[in-house]
């Protein structure tokens, strides 16, 4: 049987950052976590709040400001229990431990970047990479927009018109080319696969050559301030892809957001493992099944784990949830409509009847009823029941579980994960 | 990430229960985004494809819809990051030994390669003649061309004394006698390449109090006929070895191994792949621990001896695929950092390419060295001369491509322990 300090269980964003921070902290902590996580479809940024009101089509210039509104109109928000200190804490502390590591993060709680969405909207955001955060659109200018006939999920004329039409005063052009080999003709690429093949210098050099030789340029005659690429430049050597370009296009090069399995949303994941895995001695269990947790008079006092050969016992004195929301896997539905939280069997606010999940409308204003369920909390962040008692005082919750997270309404998903880590590791270090 | 299917509750097979996972996967290509062969090469298109996408096409009356699943190393690096259950290393294993079912004849190689206790007998009774031969080059040209065994791949030298031999000769009669026990299950590799590598281990376990039992009648734990599609072989091999373990379980006695893919045979494949599941295998996998896992809970309780002599220096160290499977974490990091002045590097890889004895054909060969690039270069990069791996076929394979010496863990905690001089015979 081990014995630690903390156990963490889930490795998305929020459980990452947790396990690494408190690792750093000279806590004995384990991290368990039935996956990759939740970072590997998302984009890699930190949004902490985007629009205000939440259906807004406006976005926020600088999130602190609309805070007040928002907590107003949304008092049951994970936010309201962290307190805007935490936010901050929770950013800074999170700038301070990726980049440490060759990961370059870019921003404040104080600005939103406004980046190019995949599909040419706009994605107000704090924290972005380096490369992403390059394509802040509140700068204006010309871009031209390259993709590559190979990956099937990157229009870059979509983005590029969508952009033009809401005359946000930049001008994009857009161009697909062919993809140099190795990837050319392989109309079965993922993302992953070009980021890899972008980490060869001679594939760089001919996708430049490309570009150059492309119609739109050589036609127009005339040149742009930046260059657009869908998120698949480099992987482990992102840092040296992005410069390399930059050089040999003479002019700034940004990075779009694609669809899953996300490239940045891949570096920021290896980057937060291996920091762990480094700090903490190897202590991470990626593809374990947590199987139960006992709640006894008010304490955690064990989980069981599912290993090769048995069911293990684990004990630590804080056990900290990061296990996400029904998308995560921190919830579990049922065709009958039940909804339940699957380790400690924490109650989850919902509404048993599965025809009031979800709005009309896929992309209502109002959101999606569903993405509200979750387990209630405290300001410890500790799980409550309906009268707001707590259920534990050393299990903690971080993240989508939390009720009333509605992660992707109002862009605040990552902004929760990481206010609710500083809240949870203020408690736990006290 | 998605709705657990209520696959658990109905009564099925534990086949069954890994080909259903299948609808459990909704095709967010994670996995595919880590697979270390689809990442190299376009002979093999990906798990999620070769996995869950192409078992709704599977029919068991049907021959196969793919062949490229034989290019699956197993390296199982897919389950282990699926956030939603789907079983796909275990999924393509069975989809492979089916591929291979259906031609009329297995290839020798694949014979050859399963046998791995077979050869080891053979080449160790003629360990002069069989190593002169594995190194020429000529030789292994032929061998190439014949049985389509990769002329570069590392094959290691054979002992001349097994470590059998060893036991029944030297240890029997000298061993530690102790009312704690433990059952040491050494594999192949360590019976007819390393011997040394089980003296290490007995050495250390004896210098902590205990009393090691080497069973004679345990044999090969079959992982390499299983990998190389021969089930019904690896089946026969697996009751064989749960018959001869069990009586010690039985009595409460843990069984240690140093070959994280051996122990997880015994652990997890025997149920898992090779569905077997008794009584018997089941208490024999509860009481297997690989053997850093085992020293590691003797340290948490305080138990384990820490006169260490210190040893300054830093290691690059390696977790195979294999141990990562065993949802233990890596105990040996904090077990060697347990020794003054020992620094670990943990490597920054999910697979050195090898994967049992995928890397020995001639058609994977190349994929194998490309797969294990990436550690190979961060090997080389720290400079070190000795890097540490828990497999053997890992280590044989890493150390021809950087040039380093490949330990095991339990090798350094015998040096730090100043055991390396037990049983006489050490690695040169």
């Amino acid at each position: 049987m081990n014995k630690y300090d903390v156990v963490v269980i889930g490795a998305g964003l929020g459980g990452l950052t947790v396990a690494c921070q408190l690792a750093q902290a000279n806590k004995k902590v384990l991290l368990v976590s039935s996956g990759a996580g939740t970072l590997l479809l998302a984009s890699g940024c930190v949004d902490v709040l985007g629009f205000q009101p939440m259906d807004s089509r406006e976005p926020i210039k600088n999130p602190l400001d609309k805070m007040a509104t928002f907590l107003t109109e949304n008092p049951n928000h994970p936010y309201t229990f962290t307190g805007q200190e935490n936010m901050e804490t929770g950013l800074n502390a999170f700038l301070q431990l990726v980049n440490r590591s060759s990961l370059n993060y870019q921003g404040s709680v104080h600005r939103n970047w406004l980046l190019p969405s995949g599909i040419g909207a706009i994605h107000p955001t704090c924290l972005a990479p380096l490369s992403l955060a390059n394509g802040d659109l509140s700068k204006g200018g010309t871009m031209l927009l390259v993709g590559f006939k190979e990956l099937r999920d990157f229009y870059p004329m979509l983005v590029s018109q969508n952009l033009n039409e809401q005359k946000l005063g930049v001008q994009a052009d857009a161009v697909t080319i062919d993809a140099p080999a190795p990837i050319g003709g392989n109309m079965n690429v993922t993302p992953i696969e070009l980021a890899r093949a972008f980490e060869k210098a001679d594939f760089r050099r001919e996708v430049v050559k490309a570009i150059k030789n492309s119609k739109v340029i050589k036609s127009s005659g005339k040149g742009y301030d930046r260059f657009g690429f869908p998120s698949v430049l480099g992987l482990n050597r992102h840092a040296e892809v992005l410069a390399d370009l930059e050089k040999q296009l003479g002019k700034t090069v940004f990075e779009i957001s694609t669809l899953p399995p996300s490239v940045p949303g891949r570096r920021l994941f290896e980057g937060l493992r291996q920091t762990f895995l480094q700090l903490a001695k190897g202590r991470f269990l990626m593809g374990t099944k947590v199987v139960d947790g006992t709640i006894e008079k008010g304490r955690v006092t064990q989980i069981r784990i599912d290993t090769a050969s048995e069911l293990k016992t684990i004990k630590a004195d804080h056990y900290v949830l990061a296990t996400g929301g029904i998308f995560g896997g921190g919830l579990q539905t049922d065709l009958t409509g039940k909804i339940w939280e699957p380790i400690f069997g924490l109650p989850v606010v919902s509404n048993s009847d599965r025809h009031t999940w979800f709005a009309d409308g896929f992309l209502e204003p109002q959101g999606q009823p569903v993405n509200q369920y979750g387990v209630k909390i405290n300001a410890q962040m500790n799980p409550v029941d309906e009268s707001n008692q707590p259920l534990s005082e050393n299990l903690y919750l971080v993240g989508a579980i939390i009720a009333n997270s509605d992660w992707t309404r109002g862009r605040a998903g990552e902004g929760v994960g990481l206010a609710t880590a500083a809240a949870v590791i203020k408690q736990i270090s006290g | 990430m998605t709705t657990q299917s209520n696959v658990d509750e109905v009564t099925l097979s534990i086949w069954d229960q890994v080909q259903y996972t299948a609808d459990l996967c909704v095709k967010c290509n994670i996995c595919t985004s880590f697979c270390t062969v689809a990442n190299v090469t376009d002979l093999f298109p990906g798990p999620k494809f070769v996995g869950p996408q192409a078992q709704r096409f599977r029919n068991p009356h049907e021959i196969s819809v793919d062949s490229s699943v034989d290019y699956c190393s197993g390296c199982g690096v897919c389950t282990l990051v699926c956030p939603h259950g789907v079983k796909v290393m275990e999924m393509n294993a069975k989809a492979r030994y089916k591929l291979y079912k259906e031609k009329k004849w297995l290839p020798i190689r694949n014979r050859m390669m399963g046998r791995t206790d077979l050869v080891g007998a053979l080449g160790s009774a003629f360990a002069p003649i069989a190593n002169a031969v594995l190194s020429n080059g000529p030789i292994r040209q032929v061998v190439e061309t014949v049985f389509d065994v990769h002329r570069h791949a590392a094959f290691p030298p054979f002992s001349f004394e097994t470590f059998q031999g060893w036991c029944k000769k030297v240890h029997k009669k000298s061993k530690l006698v102790s009312d704690k026990r433990v059952v040491f299950f050494h594999g192949c590799s360590i019976n007819y390449y390393e011997p040394y590598l089980g003296k290490a281990a007995i050495a250390v376990l004896e210098h902590n109090g205990y009393e090691v039992i080497v069973p004679e009648d345990q044999v090969c734990c079959g992982l390499p006929l299983l990998s190389n599609g021969e089930f019904d072989a690896a089946r026969d091999k697996a009751h064989t070895n749960i018959d001869s373990l069990v009586k010690y379980a039985h009595q409460g006695y843990r069984i240690v191994g140093t070959s994280a893919s051996c122990t997880l045979s015994l652990k997890s494949d025997y149920k898992h792949i090779l569905d077997i599941d008794t009584a018997d295998s089941e208490l024999v996998a509860r009481q297997t621990y690989d053997i850093s896992e085992f020293l590691l809970e003797l340290a948490e309780a305080g138990t384990l001896k820490t006169d260490f002599n210190p040893i300054e220096a830093t290691f690059p160290y390696h977790s195979p695929c294999q141990l990562k499977t065993h949802n233990i974490g890596f105990p040996a990091i904090e077990l060697m950092e347990m020794i003054p002045g020992v620094t670990i590097k943990h490597m920054q890889a999910d697979c050195c390419g090898q994967a049992g004895t995928y890397g020995y054909k001639k058609e994977k060969y190349q994929i194998a060295m490309d797969v294990g690039k990436p550690l190979f270069d961060q090997i080389l990069e720290t400079g070190s001369k000795v890097a540490i791996c828990d497999s053997e076929t890992c280590r044989w394979h890493i150390g021809k491509a950087t040039g380093a010496k490949m330990i095991h863990p339990v090798e350094l905690l015998a040096q730090a322990y100043g055991l390396l001089n037990y049983g006489k015979t050490t690695k040169s």
